[in-house]
């Protein structure tokens, strides 16, 4: 290309300026202040922030709530890891491998709830809760266990459960299709000579499939510990708002709680920190636990 | 007999893939045939189908719970967000894949890098910053907040779709005397489409979607989106017990991702299973 350095200069940066200082104002900036602020004592209102150090974090390690925070975060993470990946990985195998003919109609509804608004899912499992307009009680009722019957929601043995279902619910598409796609790229001859060899399906299933599809496997699990860590509380604020009591209370929904309630935005912060450094450990012990020997094709 | 148990199997394996459909697709159901019914009717039993349809609970939410004004507000966002997402995230892409500099790959892992960190832990400080810009309750600044928040994401995206064009093409039309601006937004960007319609799709359902963004940056009723409007309209038949016009709120804000899903439904599901994550 014939041009001037100082053409290309200037082209180049009209291409990534624009965009790279929106990005350091909207995103970096409010990240590397989120961490800032958690050394304050602030309400939001006055212009002077209290410098207090580490008091934030003292106050954090000595919040009972907190743990109680962390135990539910990893609740759901365990709940829809499991729950997502069996249900995901039985439909991507049943849609790819065992020629059913109406396939796409099951991977079309599957998918649906991943592009519904989780406050629009929130209000509807809410309903479905309802104990005494919900169907799931009127299910249990219809079949004759109405001792079965309970407002689910409000119970604290029952709410944090509860809520795992629509979390599921809302989450498989996604991962059924990433692990389809894995699948399809998997060489037909491979399960063609194991039927030679005759390989049972489900031998077909441990020694072909899942080694082939682990990378799939692995991003999705990955995946699901991020999304979950960083946004059911979304689900949780629409459903319970954290309640009763305590029982459903994530990290997620407790900084709001604290900064945009409480109005104590240093500490709200904190809790921020805290999210993002049990994310980080989280994902790193993931990704050591999920190592595999690679498996070539 | 060999047959019979391949038959037997046939139906045994649809029974889990038969149920989820049902757990899937029920309560959707439920959703839009509630919105037809009468409170008296829901309170009756939470089976019943409405005895005549009824329509008013659509009116009702669509104007005395102000379902229509979020609705052309979540409209404006989805739009002007997707739309900015683009403008922002295509030039970037383009010189990141294109036009390797010193420091392109230490940029191109900022911003992915980035998509790790919680949004949460800078929203504190981004209702402040909106607050200093005097940009709070706005519904433009709103949509720049989301785009810039996808732009890492659809940089993600576009940059594996800007690696398939050919370098002749760019290399042709420099020589007939095209500038490097004229290449960028006549040759490159309409070659890279199919990538432009799979990020936009994905992004403009997170937009309509987006929920604690609009919670914490918006503050005027009329300003709501239809998620926050959503959520006030359930707080407030937990009192006034407005069932059928709470279901008809659902039902107008499902609709249109219905109509979206239909229209770019293949495009969504091949892009997920063929698309950027390979693992």
């Amino acid at each position: 290309m014939v041009q001037s350095k100082k053409q290309k200069y200037l082209f180049l940066a009209f291409c990534l300026l624009p965009t790279f200082i929106l990005f350091l104002v909207f995103t970096v900036y409010p990240m590397v202040n989120g961490l800032y602020l958690s050394f304050f004592e602030w309400s939001g209102s006055s212009a002077v922030k209290d410098f207090i150090g580490l008091d934030n974090y003292k106050k954090l390690f000595n919040d009972s709530v907190i743990p109680k925070t962390i135990f539910n975060d990893y609740f759901f993470v365990f709940t829809k890891v499991i729950g997502i990946m069996l249900l995901a990985l039985f439909f991507a195998v049943a849609l790819t491998q065992l020629r059913i003919k109406e396939a796409p109609f099951y991977r079309v509804v599957f998918f649906f709830p991943n592009i519904m608004s989780i406050v629009v899912i929130g209000i509807l499992w809410q309903f479905i809760f309802d104990p005494d307009i919900g169907i799931i009680n009127g299910l249990l009722t219809s079949i004759g266990l109405e001792s079965w019957t309970r407002p689910w929601l409000g119970s604290m043995e029952w709410a944090l459960p509860s809520l795992v279902l629509p979390a599921i619910w809302a989450g498989i598409g996604l991962f059924m299709l990433l692990l389809m796609g894995g699948i399809m790229n998997v060489s037909k001859s491979l399960y063609e000579s194991a039927e030679i060899d005759g390989a049972s399906e489900w031998q077909q299933f441990w020694k072909i499939t899942v080694p082939l599809i682990w990378p799939q496997i692995k991003t999705s699990i990955i995946y699901i510990v991020i999304t979950s860590l960083n946004g059911s509380f979304v689900l949780v604020q629409v459903m319970t708002n954290g309640g009763p009591g305590n029982a459903t209370e994530v990290m997620g929904s407790y900084l709001y709680e604290k900064a945009f309630e409480d109005f104590q935005f240093g500490y709200g912060a904190a809790i921020g920190v805290l999210i993002l450094v049990v994310s980080l450990v989280t994902v790193l012990i993931l990704q050591f636990i999920l190592k595999r020997e690679k498996v070539e094709h | 007999m060999f047959s019979f148990v391949r038959f037997l199997s046939k139906i045994a394996i649809r029974i889990p893939l038969l149920l989820w459909s049902v757990v899937v697709i029920y309560p959707i159901l439920w959703m839009a045939i509630g919105s037809f019914r009468t409170n008296a009717e829901i309170y009756a039993s939470p089976w019943s189908l409405p005895e005549t349809f009824n329509i008013e609970n659509f009116f009702l939410a669509w104007t005395d719970f102000n379902i229509g004004t979020a609705f052309l507000n979540s409209m404006t966002v989805t739009v002007v967000g997707t739309f900015l997402c683009l403008v922002l995230a295509i030039p970037t892409s383009y010189a990141l894949e294109k036009l390797r500099f010193k420091g392109s790959d230490i940029l191109f892992n900022t911003y992915i890098s980035s998509m790790m960190i919680p949004a949460v832990l800078g929203w504190i400080p981004l209702f402040f910053l909106l607050m200093r810009m005097n940009l709070l309750d706005n519904l433009l600044a709103l949509s720049l907040v989301y785009a810039i928040s996808q732009v890492p994401f659809t940089i993600f995206i576009l940059t594996s779709f800007m690696g398939n064009v050919p370098r002749e093409l760019e290399e042709a039309a420099a020589i007939d005397g095209m500038s490097p601006y004229g290449v960028l937004l006549k040759i490159v960007t309409p070659l890279v489409k199919s990538g432009i319609i799979t990020a936009s799709i994905l992004n403009a359902v997170s937009f309509w979607n987006e929920y604690f963004m609009a919670l914490i940056l918006i503050q005027t009723d009329s300003k709501n989106t239809l998620g926050v409007q959503m959520d006030l309209l359930a707080t407030n038949a937990q009192y006034s017990s407005a069932w059928g016009v709470l279901f008809a709120g659902l039902t107008i804000a499902v609709v249109p991702v219905i109509i979206f899903y239909a229209l770019f439904q293949r495009h969504i599901t091949k892009g997920m299973t063929e698309g950027a994550v390979k693992g």
